[in-house]
């Protein structure tokens, strides 16, 4: 890279956050739009009311808040008051606020997002480079298989697959059965002090060890059944990235120079045919910590996409609104972070 | 004279070349055992859902004391948890669901449901996403802008919970479901073509096109589109399995209008207190929907090899 480059990057970098911002903003606007434009089990108020109110009592509640006011202007007070740090109360949490809420459940959420990502980088980018490697034979056909199964299985279907198999039947036949819900077991839930919140992390700086195996056996379920479904996309790209590259000219002088094969792979072709699959796990992971609300719901995993799945169900807009612009900015921001990587990966990208 | 002649012609030999390639293409799914099988596959279902109600009475399917009446001898029944349930077994291939139904003429009844949503779904977002982003990518400037930015943020929406939101909204009806589904699906279309049509506008004979004086309309409809429609099938078949995903999904989720309703998410879900009891409920309509997706994801994905030429060889 040149320092012409540089300044470059430096404005179309500039240029993208700023449309990051526009597109926050309307993220923001429809969720507005949708869980406060229409009367519906969203209404506003409902955490401010109770049963034993007046008509019109709550009236003067809806009045002194501003539920009454025109849309936009509702849209102005929630924005002001977001940057002020007031996210508003969650009636899903029973009026705990709800930045609260998000912040303790998120932690959850990031853990088994790792979890996920590694077991998905390491069975699927291993799959694509034999799926390439063996281009058109058994093994080609039977990784294809397994990436297509992965991509075709519907999420909740193959964790309760997971659930039966690992903690029904494993335990019907007398061997170790791994867990089928929660983030950890009931008796252990405050032997480790929480630090960061998530589970494995804790158990690990408290250096308890039955904790973090019991944290540890928790997640797997989880984080495989995500895993599956996703290794799929991964595999697919390596392999075609893979068969892309074993074509360049590069490859074939590498190999006319009397290159061992393996050498010629893993030195020369594997370093280039990772740029495509680096960018996908990147997003995978933007992807999942927005919460696999599928997955986290059948595990009933404490993660953000649980409870968004809750907030829905009890009209809860304040955590949705809070959720849906969290994890938009993490979406937005990885994509834009993918993009830069790019240039610097692959020197032939020019901005 | 002369010139009509020349003009068939090349008419001819046009078509001779499309019917050539497409002779080659047919071929070269023959050599893909996967692809074939995939392709057999699609063709078994649709068949099957054209004929669901055919070979599955829905009169006879939905009476449920008459699944009721074989299941009192049963170990798993009791009044308290799934009162008509029987196991797999002799009388019922697949055993029965929550109500009593036979399972298998069930999951046979709800295939043409979450065929027909997949197929309304993916034509109407190829439709709506194809024509926008034809018409951004020829229009360009502000209107290409425009319409990019609002899909950047239809894209940075986390998965499904626009979806939920809006079915949530807007009540349990199929139609409900199906724009949730769409909302979330038409940007990639967008996208996909405006790319696509980027790059054919470029090219020397839209600008032959052009200088002859060819209404724009007529430039982007029956030569641009055309010519880059591969990219925009291989996505439509790999979609109709992702919708069909999604779309189960709500069902199973809760977001279903009835719970009697044949849907293979449905379904399922009447299996979600009942998994480790019951697993039948839940393994077979999810194995259903798996081996649908699978079907037309081996097409799509063989498709896109045998569309693009560079994979060829």
């Amino acid at each position: 890279m040149v320092a012409g480059d540089t300044v470059k990057i430096y404005e179309y970098v500039i240029r993208r956050l700023a449309l990051m911002i526009f597109v926050l903003f309307g993220v923001s606007a429809i969720v507005f739009y949708l869980a406060r434009g229409f009367p519906s089990a969203f209404a506003p108020w409902a955490q401010y009311i109770t049963f034993r109110m007046k008509p019109s009592q709550i009236q003067a509640i809806i009045v002194a808040h501003g539920f009454d006011q025109p849309l936009y202007i509702q849209y102005w007070y929630w924005l002001q008051d977001v940057f002020h740090g007031d996210w508003g109360f969650s009636n899903w949490a029973n009026g705990l606020p709800t930045f609260e809420v998000f912040a303790s459940r998120f932690p959850f959420t990031v853990e088994l997002t790792v979890v996920a990502v590694i077991m998905t980088v390491v069975i699927g980018i291993p799959l694509g480079i034999l799926s390439a490697l063996k281009n058109n034979t058994a093994a080609d056909h039977v990784s294809r298989i397994i990436a297509l199964t992965g991509y075709s299985t519907p999420a909740y279907w193959f964790a309760y697959i997971l659930q039966l198999v690992f903690f029904y039947y494993f335990y019907v036949w007398g061997l170790p059965n791994l867990p089928s819900s929660g983030a950890i077991s009931q008796g252990l839930a405050s032997a480790v002090p929480t630090v960061t919140g998530m589970p494995l992390v804790d158990g690990i700086l408290a250096g308890n060890l039955t904790y973090t195996a019991d944290a540890f056996a928790h997640v797997i379920l989880p984080a495989f059944n995500l895993s599956f479904i996703s290794l799929g996309y991964l595999a697919r790209i390596v392999r075609a990235s893979m068969l892309e590259v074993l074509r360049q000219d590069y490859i074939i002088m590498a190999r006319s120079k009397g290159l061992s094969e393996r050498v010629v792979i893993y030195r020369h072709a594997l370093r280039n045919a990772m740029i495509p699959a680096m960018t996908l796990t990147g997003l995978f992971f933007a992807g999942l910590l927005g919460g696999a609300i599928i997955t986290e719901t059948v595990f009933s995993w404490p993660g953000v996409g649980y409870v968004s799945l809750r907030a829905v169900f009890q009209g809860d807009s304040n955590f949705l609104l809070l959720y849906s612009l969290v994890t938009a900015l993490i979406i937005v921001s990885s994509n834009l972070v993918v993009d830069v990587m790019y240039v610097f990966l692959d020197p032939r990208i020019k901005y | 004279m002369t010139e009509t002649v020349v003009q068939t012609d090349t008419r001819q030999s046009e078509t001779k070349a499309r019917i050539a390639e497409l002779k080659y293409a047919l071929y070269l799914m023959r050599q893909n055992p996967l692809v074939l099988t995939g392709l057999v596959l699609v063709i078994f279902f649709v068949v099957l859902a054209a004929v669901a109600t055919l070979v599955v009475s829905p009169d006879e399917a939905f009476k449920l004391e008459f699944g009721q009446s074989y299941c009192w001898s049963s170990s798993i029944f009791s009044w308290t948890q799934l009162e008509a349930t029987c196991p797999p077994g002799t009388n019922f291939i697949l055993g029965t669901d929550g109500f009593g139904r036979d399972l298998f003429n069930m999951i046979i009844l709800s295939i043409p449901l979450d065929l027909e949503i997949a197929f309304v779904i993916v034509a109407i977002a190829t439709v709506f996403g194809v024509a926008l982003g034809a018409v951004a990518a020829w229009v360009g400037g502000k209107f290409d802008e425009a319409i990019l930015r609002i899909t950047d943020i239809f894209f940075a929406f986390p998965g499904l919970v626009l979806a939920l939101v809006f079915a949530a909204l807007f009540g349990r009806t199929i139609q409900t479901l199906t724009i949730a589904v769409l909302l979330v699906w038409w940007p990639t279309y967008v996208r996909l073509t405006r790319g696509q049509v980027l790059v054919e506008k470029e090219r020397t004979y839209v600008e032959a096109l052009k200088s002859i004086g060819v209404n724009p309309a007529r430039i982007v409809l029956f030569h641009i589109i055309p010519n880059s429609i591969y990219p925009i099938v291989v996505q439509m078949t790999l979609d109709i399995g992702g919708v069909i995903l999604t779309f189960s999904a709500l069902m199973f989720l809760g977001f279903s209008p009835s719970p009697a309703l044949p849907e293979l998410g449905n379904l399922a879900s009447d299996g979600i207190g009942h998994v480790f009891t019951a697993p039948w409920l839940i393994v077979f309509p999810g194995l259903t929907i798996l081996i649908i997706a699978l079907a037309f994801n081996l097409v799509g994905d063989g498709l896109r090899d045998i569309l693009d030429p560079r994979l060829r060889r």
